[in-house]
């Protein structure tokens, strides 16, 4: 091979100029063995864009468009609240928080987003439910004598006015979220989520309902029916698989 | 976070494809590449003043997403580190993946080591001049062109150069 591969690269990939690439497209003529490298590097760079190309036609996911739209408005709301289907609209209870709290759904879309099986959130029919350890943690998990160290901690149980056992909830780690979720058919759906307070302290703590972020604590308090759960109560409520009395 | 104009957001928006795109290239599937890209985006709003006015902004964001998949990949090998990954486990409990296997580009490419891989989606696959890659890598012309004539070879072999071998 006369021409160095270098140079032959530089051809396929349209770095050389007129003069350079018509001596180089000349000297093919007569190099067989170039004019195959060359072939072959085109080939590859072609298979290469076609298999990418098809990313460009994809939708982008609203939630990168909306993170970089948000921007715009420097609006920084700390809740992020979930639309429970056939329950009232309530003003904090809408989608139209997700465009408003970028900086929360950044957060839940760091966690829906991986193959993570230990992801606390998943997405189903508009609905996010947890997945993973806050599953586990609200299926299993009873307020009273939960390790510190735990990953989720449990707040207070209690039925809702629709009938349903809802828990309030923190996820410790870089998440540092708190929320409320109610039990249903299809699993425990979150209700409204909130970062917790910067100013909460980083060492172990049992969360009671008054450590809540304001509109978690407002989440309950408008969801609540009654009083909220005893130990017993609680206890009753997670043998029963949380399915509420009727 | 500085407020970012208008037409910065639009400009954004409309480079976001070709950053999932590039995304891809680097970190093999969609939902890595989107995390990857989400934080990339995060980045770049956070230091959209540090963009000079009439600087490409394409090449800035590539540089960003190709930064933050390092950080990634580096964290990423400090957890393999503590425990194998469900999928790793799946992959060596499959001893037919051998040499016999053909590879589709994406799991070639996902072969190569990180500096090749990176310019092979940078100029191979986003069409970037050498002179730009080498700025958003960081690393003289004449070290990308040898990163890029490795990671080509490389690619041959995996992807089995029946179109003619390199001589």
């Amino acid at each position: 091979m006369k021409l160095s591969e270098e140079v032959l690269m530089a051809y396929v990939d349209g770095e050389l100029d007129g003069a350079a690439r018509d001596e180089v497209a000349g000297a093919l003529a007569t190099d067989p063995e170039a004019a195959r490298w060359v072939h072959a590097q085109q080939a590859l760079r072609r298979k290469l864009r076609a298999d990418f190309e098809p990313v460009l036609s994809e939708p982008v996911p609203q939630r990168l468009r909306a993170l970089v739209t948000n921007a715009t408005s420097a609006g920084s709301a700390q809740v992020l609240a979930f639309p429970a289907r056939n329950a009232p609209r309530r003003p904090w209870l809408q989608w139209g928080a997700l465009a408003a709290s970028f900086a929360l759904g950044a957060l839940v879309w760091q966690f829906t987003g991986r193959l993570d099986s230990t992801a606390p959130f998943t997405q189903q029919h508009g609905e996010l439910l947890a997945a993973g350890n806050l599953a586990r943690a609200l299926d299993e998990q009873l307020a009273g004598g939960q390790p510190s160290s735990a990953a989720v901690q449990i707040g207070v149980s209690f039925l809702s006015r629709q009938g349903a056992y809802c828990r309030t909830f923190s996820v410790r780690g870089a998440a540092n979220t708190s929320g409320l979720a109610c039990h249903g058919t299809e699993g425990w759906a979150v209700q409204v989520l909130a970062r917790a307070p910067a100013a909460q302290p980083q060492g172990p703590y049992r969360q009671a309902a008054s450590e809540l972020p304001p509109v978690v604590a407002q989440a309950v308090s408008e969801t609540i029916a009654g009083e909220a759960l005893d130990a017993a109560g609680e206890a009753r409520a997670r043998a029963a698989h949380w399915q509420a009395p009727r | 976070m500085p407020p970012v104009s208008e037409v910065q957001s639009a400009e954004i928006i409309g480079l976001l494809p070709r950053l999932r795109r590039f995304a891809r290239a680097l970190a093999g599937n969609s939902n890595d590449a989107d995390d990857l890209v989400q934080i990339a985006i995060e980045r770049a709003l956070a230091r959209c003043d540090q963009l000079r006015p009439g600087a490409p902004l394409v090449a800035w964001l590539f540089g960003i997403v190709r930064n933050a998949w390092i950080d990634e990949a580096r964290a990423r090998s400090r957890r393999a580190r503590v425990f194998v990954p469900e999928e790793l486990g799946e992959q060596i409990a499959d001893p037919g993946a051998g040499a016999a296997h053909i590879l589709s580009v994406r799991q070639a490419l996902e072969q190569l080591p990180e500096e090749q891989r990176e310019v092979i989606g940078l100029v191979l696959i986003e069409g970037l001049s050498y002179r730009e890659a080498a700025d958003i890598i960081g690393v003289p012309v004449g070290t990308l062109t040898s990163r890029l004539a490795r990671g080509r070879a490389a690619l041959q072999g995996l992807l089995g150069a029946s179109e003619g071998d390199p001589a």
